[in-house]
């Protein structure tokens, strides 16, 4: 299921981003891409952790940028950047940005309940904090065989 | 059975993981409890036993909702949410 989203094609890495607006920019950039999302959703992304705060940092380290659902979204879509250094997102360092977009609140809640449980688990949260995609991608295909 | 709300800005995605850190620590405290996420404007003038939120969201709910806010900061922190739900247990006392 979560490999139909994290896929090579969405997943990219880089050592370092400037500023945490840009890392949001750019692991969106995929999605952008292949028409998943508008332009518009990057900003409205940037613009909800303005007005809500920085929440979307869901544990140390990783944050979940999203906004609302089916504005500026074309269909369900997830993407992936992982940093050597992390960013600062309002007094929180973040090494892992997964871009969510979703066009209800209901089919896109498999593939994010399953990022979900493999980010709560240590181990696994290890392998995506290396950053490295291959072995991050023989995580999230693991259950799929 | 405790009503509990999982809330963030648009109810779809830091809130689902919200519900599911909630529902994980609740079930280590065997607490029965059914746990929902939504918005912040759609939790405004809920009658859930608690509401879980971000500190920035919930200083927003406070006044216009009667339920106890708790302020979670990293909705994936199994232990932060489970802390919380230790605090609305001991008010409940």
């Amino acid at each position: 299921m979560l490999n139909k989203y994290l896929s090579k094609e969405t997943m990219q890495h880089a050592k370092s981003v400037e500023s945490w607006e840009k890392a949001i920019a750019y692991a969106a950039e995929p999605l952008l891409e292949k028409g998943v999302i508008e332009e518009s959703y990057i900003k409205s992304m940037i613009d909800s952790v303005e007005e809500n705060g920085p929440y979307i940092v869901l544990k140390d380290y990783f944050a979940l940028p999203h906004a609302k659902a089916g504005v500026g979204v074309n269909e369900v879509g997830m993407s992936l950047l992982t940093l050597d250094d992390p960013v600062d997102l309002k007094g929180n360092p973040v090494k892992l940005f997964l871009v969510l977009a979703a066009v209800d609140s209901s089919a896109h809640l498999e593939a994010l309940s399953e990022i979900s449980e493999i980010l709560m688990d240590d181990e696994s949260y290890a392998i995506f904090l290396s950053g490295d995609l291959n072995d991050i991608t023989k995580l999230i295909t693991k259950g799929d065989d | 059975m405790y009503k509990f709300l999982a809330v963030c800005g648009f109810g779809v995605g830091s809130s689902m993981v919200l519900k599911m850190s909630i529902e994980k620590a609740a079930k280590e405290r065997n607490i029965d409890c059914e746990v929902e996420n939504t918005d912040l404007s759609s939790a405004k003038g809920s009658n859930a036993d608690a509401i879980f939120t971000s500190q920035e969201l919930g200083d927003e709910l406070k006044g216009s909702t009667k339920s106890p806010v708790f302020p979670i900061q990293r909705y994936m922190d199994k232990e932060e949410v489970g802390k919380a739900l230790d605090d609305f247990l001991a008010d409940k006392k």
